[in-house]
């Protein structure tokens, strides 16, 4: 019965909006089902690994050959729908099925642990075969999360967040604590959902986890109001957060995604060991320009990111550094608790005790945030609006009092962004959207002038209300002048304010630049085209900024 | 071969229309003739000197236009001639009253689908097939991803999700014409015991229904003043003109979801803003057009309300059929 109510257990997380009814729905669930089964609920719901057994073309070739159904037609389908696993539920309800009720009462686990696994067993003919098999001897109502979970399409409105909840009132434990167990690798097994329900805390086996991270919140203006010496001030660094951890000398490096990434940085595991003191340091890692002493851009970082076992000429090439800015824990010590500026005392006496006596030199890796120190709020500003000048986002700030707690707690650190940069531009190219936005023409490209030109610069596709984009949808499909597949060219005649965060020289683009998280701010009813900006403007921004 | 000008019904400024007769299909702006399908909203409009239709259209049409207005009905199949054209009304399984319209020219047969459904429906009669030359047929839901799910099915869905939230008023959206009634009849035949409401716009219908003999379970009436959120445990039908602006701010224990054919999408779910979806369409789904397609028996084809282009080319590919595109 237990697939047949995962799949319940989805519509229903899928239909409710509030958080706490979606919190009873998953406590209901986890008080009727088998441990197994709740180890793998939570395993999906939390997209622990959404591996891709295969792909959505794959499957939709699939369907189209089993079937004898034309491609063109699945493709069409597919733009109303948005979603290859979906699309191909919904063929298979059009399609009479010699239904045999053989996987009926399947679990969770069999579908997970056996089923699914012993796919990637079989050769390409055989496989193929095995998924006509399945989708034959399974109920109607459950083709959605089979389809889904194959092509590693698995998504809900669950956070971790929701999910550590549940199980926090469910078996009356911190939050912190259940949070704590489900970080980093949580593995589907009986004993992994034990230990996660498990009454009595056991600080061994919580040895290498990080911390639930603290998270800011955006800058209120009611901050204004308080004193300036309430709060610590700090450059946002737009890198990769991440915890630093040594216990009983050994070292872990978590991201806030709660993944282990040791293997990626090697160079910063191993100098850490050199470090006798066991720690655990909050802070972000960076891909730092030395000559500069400043840090790279993002899109450096993202060379690191995902390579494993990088070579030596990859670290020179990409030098790493990891800026502490807060100590959770020292020798075995938790001091979450106590405040903000007491734990920076401690950060900045066993960083310079480190720094004088470790024999090998850590501070090209290691370091602690310098601290910024305006004299009243219009500094502060004047601060910020530096930011950009040393590869900077903005500011945080920090109210001195404050714990470490976890999560988005409202009161603790903030971040002040710097204003983005903003261009007025044309859009000339849309394109419909994907998953919920299939059907609508919701990714936007936009177009600065040159001479007489149109060049494009940047797509984007947040920022509008759902009004405007049922209005601009509409809009689109009137002033069409060409159709390529999904992607529309339009009547260059709607202007769009766009804000980015980063403009720098890129020679893969025809434009001769490249913007960072551009997103529409504003829909300029009131601008003509010829009122839009010209790639000139855009590169004196950039002059502007270097 | 024929050209285009000598089709008996062509389209003219947006509207069907048979210039030998001098007479509309459904028009959009005041004609001097238009023969009605159906009563809904967007299948005819006020200002016409003369309209035709079934009879029981032709009440539903009084109460939504006034009784001022000067129309002719007949029953279905019952032949009438205008200008040597015989025309017919025939079940379309759409709502109450809803019809296909057959023109018979010159021993040349041409048949308005006018909108339809097969699925079974006990507050219409049941769609029936008409054979015919040229068939114009609406194609709403004309992909192969819309395949509807048994009425009872959806009706035990509708019911289970009010008795699970028993704390919660459900608010449950649907056209006020048609729809609401097609589901009082089906939830009154599940185990959802607890009181159904109306709004006052769906209750006229209602009442309309009662009179033309249509066995609908009771409701009680409501209007846009009450406090709906105090009905807990229960169930309410809205038209889904409510469920935007400032009214249900007004309500914190509700739950709220809609009734149509394209809540089977999940993208379009979620974006309806609703809690649930539904799927439960008074039109036809992709095999119910192909269906009416096939048995019509008809040489050639024209579709129109809605994307037709995947169903064409379908036709045209796999069932040899002859779709043609109508002269704008």
């Amino acid at each position: 019965m237990s697939l047949k109510k995962f799949s319940e257990l989805f519509g229903d997380l899928d239909s409710i909006n509030s958080t706490n009814n979606k919190i009873e729905v998953l406590k209901r669930y986890f008080l009727s089902n088998e441990p197994i089964d709740n180890a793998w609920a939570i395993y999906l719901l939390t997209g622990k690994s959404n591996k891709r057994f295969i792909s959505g073309r794959y499957l939709k070739n699939l369907f189209s050959n089993i079937y004898e159904y034309p491609q063109w037609l699945i493709d069409t389908c597919y733009l109303k729908v948005g979603d290859s696993a979906e699309v191909i539920t919904l063929l298979l309800k059009n399609k009479t099925i010699s239904r045999n009720k053989k996987l009926s009462n399947i679990s969770l686990d069999e579908l997970l642990s056996k089923i699914i696994p012993d796919l990637s067993k079989l050769n390409e003919d055989e496989k193929n075969i095995q998924i006509k098999h399945i989708w034959e001897a399974l109920p109607e109502e459950n083709h959605l999360i089979f389809n889904k979970i194959l092509t590693g399409t698995f998504r809900v409105g669950v956070s971790i967040g929701l999910i550590t909840k549940s199980i926090s009132k469910l078996i009356n434990i911190d939050e912190e604590i259940i949070s704590h167990r489900l970080m980093g690798n949580f593995k589907p097994s009986i004993d992994s959902y034990e230990f996660l329900i498990n009454k009595s805390i056991n600080n061994e086996e919580l040895n290498s986890k990080p911390f639930p991270f603290l998270l800011a919140n955006n800058f209120e203006d009611k901050i204004f109001k308080n004193s300036i010496n309430d709060f610590q001030f700090e450059w946002k660094y737009d890198g990769i957060r991440m915890q630093l951890i040594k216990r009983s000398g050994n070292v872990s490096l978590w991201t806030r995604g709660q993944e282990l990434v040791n293997e990626s940085f090697p160079e910063l595991v191993d100098k850490m060991s050199y470090i006798k003191d066991d720690f655990v340091l909050d802070g972000e890692l960076l891909v730092w320009n030395f000559k500069e002493q400043v840090a790279f851009d993002f899109s450096f970082l993202q060379k690191r990111i995902n390579r494993k076992s990088p070579t030596r000429s990859i670290q020179i090439k990409y030098p790493i550094i990891f800026i502490a800015y807060d100590l959770l824990e020292i020798n075995g010590r938790d001091i979450r608790e106590i405040k903000l500026e007491n734990r920076r005392i401690e950060l900045e006496k066993y960083y310079s005790k480190w720094q004088n006596k470790t024999e090998n030199n850590i501070t090209d890796i290691l370091r602690i945030c310098d601290l910024i120190y305006p004299i009243d709020w219009t500094d502060a500003l004047t601060f910020k609006e530096k930011s950009r000048e040393n590869n900077t986002e903005g500011l945080i700030i920090k109210n001195k009092t404050s714990p470490y707690t976890s999560g988005r707690k409202k009161g603790i650190w903030w971040k002040y962004k710097v204003d983005p940069m903003q261009l007025d531009a044309v859009l000339i190219y849309a394109k419909a959207g994907s998953g919920r936005r299939a059907g609508l023409y919701t990714d936007y490209s936009f177009a600065l002038w040159k001479d007489q030109e149109l060049i494009k610069f940047a797509s984007a596709y947040s920022g509008l209300t759902n009004i405007e984009i049922k209005e601009l949808d509409k809009w689109i499909r009137k002033n069409t002048i060409e159709k390529f597949g999904p992607v529309r060219s339009l009547k260059p005649e709607m202007v769009f304010e766009i804000s980015f965060e980063k403009i720098q020289i890129s020679k893969r683009h025809k434009s001769g630049i490249a913007v960072r998280f551009p997103r529409i701010t504003k829909w300029r009813k009131d601008k003509k085209i010829n009122d839009a900006d010209s790639l000139e403007n855009a590169y004196k921004l950039m002059s502007k900024i270097s | 071969m024929r050209t285009k000008q000598e089709d008996l019904i062509r389209y003219k400024d947006g509207n069907l229309y048979c210039e030998l007769a001098d007479i509309w299909i459904d028009p959009s702006k005041p004609v001097k003739k238009a023969l009605i399908t159906h009563a809904h909203f967007d299948h005819f409009t006020f200002g016409c000197e003369e309209y035709i239709s079934t009879y029981d259209t032709a009440i539903l049409l009084k109460e939504r236009v006034g009784e001022n207005i000067k129309i002719k009905t007949f029953d279905y199949g019952e032949e009438f001639k205008i200008n040597g054209i015989n025309i017919s009304f025939h079940p379309s399984g759409h709502i109450l009253g809803s019809s296909q319209i057959r023109f018979i020219f010159a021993e040349e047969k041409w048949l308005i689908s006018g909108d339809f459904k097969l699925q079974k429906d006990e507050t219409c009669k049941q769609y029936e097939i008409v054979k015919t030359d040229y068939l114009i047929s609406e194609c709403t839901f004309g992909l192969p991803i819309f395949k509807w799910d048994e009425t009872k099915k959806v009706a035990n869905d509708i019911s289970k999700w009010i008795s699970n939230s028993p704390e919660k008023t459900s608010l449950l959206f649907c056209y006020s014409l048609g729809k609401a009634q097609r589901l009082l009849n089906e939830i009154q035949q599940t185990n959802f015991k607890g009181n159904i409401y109306s709004h006052s716009s769906i209750y006229k219908m209602n009442n309309c229904y009662k009179e033309l003999g249509i066995d609908i379970k009771d409701t009680i009436k409501i209007d846009n003043k009450k406090k709906i959120d105090e009905l807990k445990g229960n169930l309410i039908l809205l038209p889904p003109s409510l469920s935007k602006g400032s009214y249900l701010k007004n309500f914190k224990n509700i739950q709220t979801a809609f009734a149509s054919g394209w809540m089977s999408i999940r993208a379009l779910r979620k974006r309806s803003g609703y809690d649930k979806g539904f799927a439960i369409s008074d039109h036809a789904d992709w095999d119910g057009i192909l269906e009416v397609v096939k048995k019509s028996e008809a040489k050639n084809v024209f579709f129109h309300h809605g994307d037709s282009e995947a169903l064409s080319k379908y036709l045209v590919e796999r069932e040899s059929i002859n779709v043609l595109l109508f002269s704008k």
